[in-house]
């Protein structure tokens, strides 16, 4: 890396609150990356798919807004660690570069407070960074501690993938992101059936049953193929599978235990940090046993 | 046995539109047949629309004009009362669809959008884009719906029943669980499709397009008229004859040589790439004959050039044949000519119709409508943004007249519904037990290449008579065939044994039509005989079976407004 | 010459059972390379199709876990896709399967009728009229040919009980809700929510792996704003949207501490989530004394709520 990467970071909202494990593991791992991350002042939720169901205009103006503020502040890329926030930020964009009339209507709500949306900001993810802007051989030199000893379900979510035209980062069929990123850090990948599937987060009340079978399997599936722990480059992700799975246990009779990370967790974990540090404790099955037994051993 | 009113054999545009209209009529039970979900049905490939002399778009239009151009496009062919008829009611129908929901696309008055199509001297042909078949056929399955229509899916017509000519009833299987099934009905409405495959791979039609309805009114001793006249689409894509809409000529599109010249100036100096659809096919297949086409033997093909429509007009109007030649020919017409070639389309013969108004075959209670019948309103060419209009016209004709036909008639006996059946059901478990015999498909192949070769765009005396032979080997060996799978549930094997032996039968009856045919009309294009005979053939073929052996006659022509006369473009 | 291996789903109304077929690789649409194994090697094997060319909606199978129509799908593309030259065939999700990679569509009719998925012409309409703006909002969503792609990808029918409406049926819904000929409006959408439409996950499968680009997913969202818009707002997927409104309106961040309980109610709440929160808490993840302050600037996203209620009209059609 020649050039120091900055970005400017849209946290989201589970990051002030239920994942704050992971703003503290994707500001220790960005700095000790040599990322410089300019939390956007005044950064509101992106809506979370949800006020896009009640108001369409104000979904886009809000995320708008928060493109806006980057821009202002003189950046060209916001980081974002969460898919559904990188979906709506970007769905947003889209939409106001495509559609002039669109465009022309947020900026006239949006000069009512003196700020403009120029289109100047791209929006990418944490994953897609370390990928894209660090490199997975950058990434790899990194690495202290390689996580041999540890097998990793990748859980990719799905507003990371899709709908294409939005996200467009790799094929949705097929995807590879996650893999790269956990073989850089040493890991072994295993193949499990759900890898592609849906935490259900987005309908969690009106359809806890279908989240709760279907994150039961996710669980199983991965245990039977061996993980030692699912991986996510989503907290909305994580909450569903983390914090939700002693739900999803009562729907099963087998034991689905099956700690989950937060992809900045585990290049944290790579990168020499304890996972104290990385604040694997504030999760709900805990994977800190594990993941002490399986570094120590590495 | 089953018990209906009313069995409709088919649920594409014509079977659902007299679906709609003999189920209106209250206290009649009627159920559909069909080989497919409903929305699966041949109508929606049809991408270019439908003609209808509304004069939106050419206040100048008229229904006569209409009229004169079917007729001169069926190189007189058709039957001028049925023609009219037809004509004159599409007005409204196209109205009625509208109505139904069809989603055509609209001028900026927002009337309902009309384009130029080829043979027709005004811009009269309404679309949906370039997806009008698919959006007819769509609206009238929600329609079926909202009025409670019964479709019996996958149930696949094998045989029609009568005696004395009168009707009993067909036989199907269902295909799902495997048993013969025989429905017991006052009146039944053949719509079950072309017959394009009996050129297999060198038509544009779906694959399950083999004429079980015309084979079976064959079997049942029901003519076939003009089988002889076959329609090759002057746009297929070159690499799968896969169908590029006429409304690309219709937009404008050019075709060119390889010498780069728009080649239609020597055949339609007038109408240029709007002349109707087999002097267009004739043209092209002419230039590559003549060695100005591009590419070698059956590679050979010629250039629709689109490029000069610009993006936003080819993404407006033309956006699924975009797609089409991306998907299937990896051209994208913005930017390059696609290489297309004719191919096989549209079939204008079909089950003898002897009224038009009810769509009544010679059996009582029977009546045909769609591509499978022949009214005949198309004669020897059938006018793009005819079909999609004849399917929902004549469907709902037949749907009212076997509503009429099912309170006046009674149940007939069911002598030969149980027999039918029984020999069905004999040869189901027959051919499920057969360990061995000839190929389907080689003999389904040999069928379908002596019938291009003989019986496809030019066509003589020699080449057709090798077609023939090599047609009768292929009907005795089919004797002997095999169909390879003993199951009960779903067996599309024997289901191909079965429309294998259907197209076999009718293509005896185009190689028979077209030899005896001693002249050149519309698409029936002879080298030996290129000059059109009106004095010997202003007259329709019928083609009957009589206890396994064919028979050839003809039948006078109805004229009543326009005089024979060279056709010109 | 390379080959490539087709790992066919069978099923023969009892049994089921996995068969590997084997063809040269060559350029080929999958349904042309299953019309070979038919032909060429086995004639038990049975699949649909017709048009072959992407309009009827026929032929659509899965390939290694994902909807595509046989007929338009380059072999070459998919094992580009997948890296493999072994390709995994299943007959469609969460529709009844007949035999082999047949599936049974008869009850999506059903659920169409449901919607009521047909046009109600306005009672007062005699003009055959409708703008080209107005076509074109119906244009989309009427390119669906019910292949059933989506049905299959659907990860909520994928453990529904059977009342979820198919994205397909949600999409004709959809379809008439924005035709500008029908007098019945609204009337679909009341529907849609008496068969969950709160369960749609956002999960985006039916808009990614539509052959037609329908983006159904969108349309479920119109849906839901058509509901909201008509008062519809006394259910969990309500109040959980509302949940999110609300707090970015006050502080422009979700105030998760109090979500379960705004989406189900105390009663409820207390009910079921009282275990969950207790585990909440005690792991650290939710602090009940935490109020979120208001962000820096939350003038600036109250003006943009004012702006789009008083631009409501219009941002209905952005």
């Amino acid at each position: 890396m020649s050039k120091k990467l900055r970005y400017a970071f849209f946290p989201g909202c589970t990051l002030e609150s239920a994942a704050g494990e992971l703003k503290i593991a994707t500001e220790l791992t960005c700095e000790k990356l040599g990322i410089k991350l300019d939390e956007i002042e005044g950064w509101t939720c992106c809506g979370a798919a949800q006020i896009q169901d009640i108001d369409d205009f104000l979904g886009v103006a809000i995320n708008a807004r928060n493109i806006a503020l980057a821009e202002a502040a003189g950046h060209d890329k916001i980081l974002t660690v969460c898919n559904t926030c990188t979906l709506m930020l970007r769905t947003a964009k889209k939409r106001l570069d495509e559609d002039e009339k669109l465009r022309a209507k947020v900026n006239e709500a949006l000069a009512e407070s003196g700020l403009e949306y120029k289109g100047t900001c791209e929006i990418t993810h944490y994953l897609w960074a370390l990928v894209e802007d660090v490199g997975l051989e950058a990434l790899k030199a990194q690495v202290k501690t390689p996580l041999s000893d540890l097998s990793v379900a990748n859980f990719y979510g799905c507003h990371i993938l899709m709908p294409p035209d939005v996200m467009g980062f790799e094929n949705p069929r097929n995807p590879h992101s996650m893999e790269l990123v956990a073989e850089a850090l040493g890991a072994r990948n295993v193949d499990f059936e759900q890898r592609l599937a849906c935490c259900g987060f987005h309908a969690i009340y009106p359809a806890e049953r279908e989240a709760m079978l279907s994150n039961g399997v996710s669980c199983l599936t991965a245990r039977d193929a061996g993980a030692d722990c699912l991986v996510t480059p989503c907290p909305l992700c994580h909450m569903a599978l983390d914090m939700w799975q002693a739900d999803a246990q009562k729907h099963y009779d087998a034991d689905i235990t099956m700690p989950v990370l937060h992809l900045p967790q585990l290049v944290g974990l790579a990168l020499g940090f304890a996972p104290k540090e990385m604040a694997v404790n504030r999760h709900l099955v805990k994977p800190t046993r594990m993941l002490e037994k399986k570094l120590a051993r590495a | 046995m089953q018990t209906f009113d009313i069995v409709i054999v088919g649920a594409g545009g014509a079977g659902m539109a007299a679906a709609l209209n003999a189920s209106k009529e209250a206290g009649l039970k009627v159920a559909v047949l069909t080989k497919v979900f409903p929305t699966r049905s041949h109508t929606g490939a049809a991408q270019g629309g439908m003609n209808a002399a509304l004069a939106y778009r050419d206040a100048d239009d008229t229904v006569e004009s209409h009229f004169f151009d079917t007729v001169k496009g069926s190189d007189y062919l058709a039957g001028q009362d049925a023609v009219e008829f037809f004509v004159s009611g599409m007005p409204d129908l196209v109205l009625e669809l509208e109505s139904m929901g069809v989603p055509f696309s609209r001028d900026e008055r927002g009337r309902i959008a009309q384009r130029p199509f080829g043979g027709a001297s005004r811009p009269r042909c309404c679309y949906s884009a370039d997806k009008t078949g698919h959006v007819v056929l769509h609206a009238l399955y929600e329609n079926c719906l909202k009025q409670g229509v019964t479709f019996l899916d996958e149930y696949n017509l094998l045989d029609i029943a009568q005696t004395d000519g009168q009707l009993q009833g067909i036989v199907a299987i269902d295909l799902r669980r495997g048993e013969i099934v025989s429905f017991r009905a006052r009146a039944a409405v053949i719509a079950s499709g072309g017959f394009g495959r009996v050129y297999w791979s060198r038509t544009t039609n779906a694959t399950n397009m083999t004429g079980d309805g015309v084979a079976a009114c064959l079997r049942a001793g029901v003519p076939v008229k003009d089988p002889e006249f076959v329609q090759f689409h002057p746009t297929g894509l070159a690499s799968t004859g896969v169908l590029l809409s006429e409304a690309c000529r219709g937009e404008g599109g050019y075709l060119v040589n390889s010498e780069g010249e728009r080649f239609m100036a020597r055949y339609a100096p007038e109408k240029m790439e709007l002349g109707p659809r087999d002097l267009v096919a004739r043209s092209i297949e002419t230039e590559i004959k003549e060695g100005r086409g591009f590419g070698e033997g059956m590679k050979s093909h010629v250039l629709l050039d689109m490029r000069h429509l610009g993006a936003e007009k080819i993404m407006e109007r033309l956006p699924q044949v975009r797609d089409l030649a991306m998907s299937f020919e990896g051209v994208d017409m913005i930017a390059d000519p696609v290489p297309i070639r004719p191919a096989n389309h549209y079939m204008m013969g079909g089950i003898d119709v002897i009224d038009y108004r009810t769509c009544a075959t010679v059996v009582d209670g029977l009546h045909a409508a769609g591509e499978c019948s022949c009214i005949s309103v198309h004669g020897a060419n059938r006018l793009g943004g005819n079909s999609v209009s004849e399917v929902v016209f004549f469907g709902t004709q037949a749907g009212k007249a076997a509503a009429a036909t099912a309170r006046r008639r009674d149940f007939a006996g069911t002598s030969r519904l149980e027999g039918l059946e029984a020999d069905w059901r004999r040869r189901f478990d027959e051919m499920r037990a057969k360990k061995s015999g000839k190929n389907l498909f080689e003999i389904r192949d040999r069928m379908a290449e002596a019938m291009w070769n003989g019986v496809g765009i030019f066509r003589d005396e020699a080449g057709m008579a090798q077609a023939e032979r090599v047609v009768d080997a292929c009907i005795a060996d089919y004797a002997d065939a095999f169909v390879g799978d003993d199951s009960k549930v779903y067996n599309s094997a024997f289901m191909n044994y079965v429309e294998v032996g259907n197209v076999l039968a009718i293509a005896k009856a185009v190689v028979m039509g077209a030899r005896a045919r001693t002249e050149s009309r519309g698409s029936h294009s002879r080298q030996d005989f290129p000059a059109r005979d009106d004095e010997n053939f202003l007259a329709h073929t019928l083609v009957s079976l009589e206890d396994g052996a064919y028979r050839l006659d003809y039948r006078p022509v109805s004229i009543t407004a326009f005089k024979p006369e060279e056709r010109k473009y | 010459m390379e080959s490539v291996i087709f790992n066919i789903k069978r099923f023969d109304g009892e049994r089921t059972w996995n068969q590997e077929y084997r063809l040269p690789r060559e350029t080929n649409t999958l349904l042309g390379c299953l019309v070979r194994i038919r032909e060429e090697q086995d004639p038990t094997l049975n699949f649909t199709s017709a048009c072959r060319h992407a309009i009827c909606g026929s032929c659509a199978v899965q390939v290694n876990g994902n909807a595509y129509l046989a007929c338009e799908t380059q072999l070459d593309a998919l094992l580009e896709t997948f890296e493999t030259t072994t390709l995994y065939l299943e007959p469609l999700n969460n529709l009844p399967v007949v035999r082999d990679l047949v599936v049974d569509f008869d009850g999506l009719g059903e659920k169409v009728k449901k919607v009521s998925g047909w046009l109600e012409e306005r009672a007062d309409r005699c003009d055959h009229m409708q703008s080209q703006e107005e076509f074109h909002l119906i244009s989309k969503p009427a390119d669906c040919v019910l292949c059933g792609s989506c049905v299959s990808e659907c990860r909520e029918l994928a453990y529904d009980d059977g009342t979820y409406l198919p994205p397909a049926v949600m999409n004709k819904a959809y379809r008439f809700e924005r035709d500008s000929r029908d007098g019945s409006r609204g009337a679909r959408v009341l529907a849609a929510l008496q068969n969950n439409l709160w369960k749609c996950i956002h999960c985006q499968q039916c808009t990614t792996k539509c052959p037609k680009h329908i983006p159904i997913a969108e349309e479920i969202s119109y849906l839901r704003r058509e509901a909201l818009r008509m008062g519809e707002k006394d259910s969990s997927g309500a109040r959980h949207a509302y949940s999110f409104y609300d707090d970015v309106k006050k502080t422009g961040l979700l105030n998760e501490t109090m979500l379960a309980l705004r989406t189900e109610g105390m009663v409820k709440t207390a009910a079921n989530r009282t275990p969950f929160a207790i585990r909440m808490v005690a792991a650290g993840k939710m602090n009940p004394l935490h109020m979120p302050k208001p962000v820096a600037g939350i003038e600036s996203v109250r003006k943009l709520y004012e702006f789009s209620r008083r631009n409501d009209k219009e941002a209905r059609h952005v």
